[in-house]
């Protein structure tokens, strides 16, 4: 494994962000690494990120360890995963340069749990840490082209992307202030940031996906992208009033399928839809991989 | 032979926390669960949060946050309860500070804002103080909690222990500190006042304003806080309480699983039961059936689909397991998010489930 962070910063004017969310059980993280994967494939240098202090990738891919400094997947394609913690420890040590005070700081017990928990900093730290290559420039360089984030499911997410504005309204004067407000900045370009809501073929998912890309719209002021994931072959493109035969509960499950991806696409059509196929493939990476290539015929379009 | 355990479980226990990630279906096991109960004869109150609007106005909740269930095979009691986290958290605080004028302005507060809000842990401490409120009450035989949706199990039970390390007194004490300390405790002190200084630094003197503001302000409840995270503790570690871990059939979450089954432990909590949800779709034993009987399966998709779910089931029930209790449902036929469903999965647990034999 390579370490990515001796290779040599890009020079880009923006890092190109790519938030994945939606309800628990809709298969984000998949997305998540499939358009990580497709990215990457496209010649972009990409880092993909999970939120937290526990990885899902590690097990997922079965890697050694996942963590803060990233580590190489694929040509191309690093993966991190980044507590607010951990983001606010290299932010202070940037800041505080002197290295006996960030040790003063951060060795201290009541610090450690301060920052631990003091409302809205861990948040805070980990969205300025996503968004802290260019334009912002806070901190150290990062050398990707993109980050793809495996975000916190739905009022989790949307609670993430609040602390910025909430804390810039709270504190209206000093640096906390002043970063809060670049970061809902970039958080609400829709030339640097992008959201991408993910829900499967069924009635509540796809409700939870409109009410949550309702509620981004009105946070970022731009509409999500929706993906559609596991969509089964062949539900598509037949017709759900004919009834397939024999009578078996299979063709029966086929029928309802088919109904509920055209309803599905019905409900999510005033967005920019893509959907993606049932992998029936049990190897994570496999299962990735051609996720990957629907993805990237799929961006080609937009 | 099938289920006896899990019906065991639900005869003795007095509490059952079910924990898991979003999206596994942990809030209709939690209710099938109580429902199961309350139909044994029990009274129950399962305590949800956030359920589908039409699990809620059919268990008969509509907008009250009690009710009790109406269902003709209820031998007991069925109550079923809402969490709001926020209003309940609201209330704890108000109530801990005896409606002071300090708690009231700490409602206000623009920190305590972000703090009752889903991404601090507090969530999960209500869900407790709920819990621990309706055991104190001893108005039922057990009680039912369904738990808000974590990244991962673990998450739920660390909350109260942040929580608490928040409103510890060596950390609040910094922000208040009154005027006027001899010399020999500022000197002592000195270390603190850099951290202090590298804090204002990193956040500016407004936020640090407002951080002292808010450890004033929590200076009355505090040790009503620390004493009541005590409290629930020792509920949830007591020998008649029971955590269920509800888990997809995916095996980065079995995995997810056995860490839990591990961290819990440690912890001094007894995981009783791993119910794996949806471990097939509910066409497939039909179709094994009819191939068995020798009709030939014409949709290959119908085939591939089988072998997809059978391999995926012998992946996950490879990974060696520490629980003592497995169960497996398949999914239901209809996807049902209302009082019909939660029947239909407690037959699914009680009734058609096939249980892993006990592992060492």
């Amino acid at each position: 494994m390579s370490n990515a962070r001796t290779e040599e910063p890009k020079k880009t004017a923006k890092i190109d962000l790519h938030f994945v969310t939606g309800k628990g059980g809709v298969g984000k993280s998949t997305v998540a690494a499939a358009l990580a994967l497709s990215l990457a494939k496209a010649g972009k240098k990409c880092l993909l990120v999970e939120l937290g202090n526990q990885s899902f990738y590690k097990d997922y891919f079965e890697l050694d360890e996942v963590g803060y400094f990233p580590k190489s997947l694929k040509p191309g394609l690093d993966i991190a995963l980044w507590s607010g913690p951990e983001c606010l420890k290299e932010y202070a040590r940037h800041l505080l340069k002197i290295e006996s005070l960030y040790k003063l700081f951060f060795e201290n017990p009541v610090t450690r749990s301060l920052v631990n928990i003091a409302p809205a900093l861990p948040e805070l730290a980990i969205l300025g840490k996503i968004t802290s290559g260019p334009p912002r420039n806070v901190g150290p360089a990062m050398p990707y082209d993109c980050l793809v984030i495996d975000a916190y499911a739905t009022g989790h997410f949307l609670a993430l992307l609040r602390a910025p504005l909430g804390m810039s309204k709270a504190v209206r004067f000093g640096p906390m202030s002043e970063q809060s407000r670049s970061i809902h900045e970039i958080i609400c370009s829709a030339a640097q940031s992008h959201y991408y809501v993910v829900s499967l073929p069924e009635e509540l998912p796809v409700t939870e996906a409109l009410e949550l890309s309702k509620s981004l719209e009105s946070q970022v002021g731009f509409r999500p992208i929706q993906i559609l994931n596991h969509v089964l072959e062949g539900t598509t493109d037949s017709d759900p009033s004919q009834t397939l035969q024999p009578p078996s509960l299979f063709n029966e499950a086929m029928r309802v399928q088919t109904e509920n991806v055209r309803n599905s696409q019905e409900r999510l059509k005033e967005y920019k839809l893509i959907c993606l196929p049932f992998v029936l493939e049990n190897q994570a990476l496999s299962v990735v991989e051609s996720l990957a290539t629907e993805f990237s015929t799929e961006l080609a379009d937009v | 032979m099938s289920n006896q355990k899990l019906q065991a479980l639900l005869e003795s226990a007095r509490v059952i926390v079910c924990v898991g990630s979003g999206g596994v279906g942990k809030t209709t096991v939690a209710s099938a669960l109580a429902y199961q109960a309350a139909k044994m004869g029990r009274r129950v109150l399962v305590l949800t949060i956030d359920p589908s609007r039409r699990l809620r106005s059919t268990m008969g909740l509509g907008e009250r946050d009690l009710a009790q269930v109406q269902e003709p095979n209820i031998k007991g009691e069925l109550w079923a309860s809402i969490i709001d986290p926020k209003k309940t958290f609201d209330e704890f605080v108000l109530r801990a500070a005896q409606h002071s004028k300090g708690a009231e302005k700490l409602l206000q507060n623009p920190l305590y804002i972000q703090l009752s809000t889903s991404l601090s842990g507090s969530q999960e401490f209500t869900a407790l103080e709920r819990l621990y409120s309706a055991h104190e009450s001893q108005k039922y035989d057990l009680i039912v909690l369904d738990t808000p949706p974590t990244k991962h199990a673990i998450d739920f039970l660390e909350a109260p222990q942040k929580l608490s390390a928040l409103f510890s007194d060596s950390v609040a004490k910094w922000f208040r500190e009154p005027e006027g300390q001899s010399l020999l405790v500022r000197v002592m002190k000195s270390g603190t006042r850099q951290v202090l200084k590298a804090l204002e630094l990193l956040t500016g003197s407004e936020f640090m304003g407002e951080l002292s503001d808010f450890f004033r302000n929590i200076q009355g409840w505090q040790k009503k806080l620390e004493a009541r995270i005590a409290d629930v503790h020792g509920l949830l570690v007591s020998s008649t309480t029971h955590f269920v871990l509800v888990s997809s059939l995916d095996k980065a979450k079995v995995m997810e699983a056995q860490y839990f089954a591990r961290e819990i432990k440690k912890g001094g909590y007894q995981l009783s039961a791993l119910i794996i949800n949806r471990i097939q779709p509910y066409w497939m034993a039909e179709s094994i059936e009819r191939s068995a009987n020798q009709q030939e399966i014409k949709s290959s998709l119908e085939q591939r689909l089988i072998d997809y779910y059978s391999e995926r089931e012998k992946k996950v029930l490879q990974v060696e397991s520490n629980i003592p209790l497995i169960v497996k449902v398949p999914e239901l036929r209809e996807n049902i998010s209302d009082m019909n469903g939660v029947v239909e999965m407690a037959l699914r647990l009680f009734e058609k489930s096939s249980e892993k034999p006990e592992l060492s």
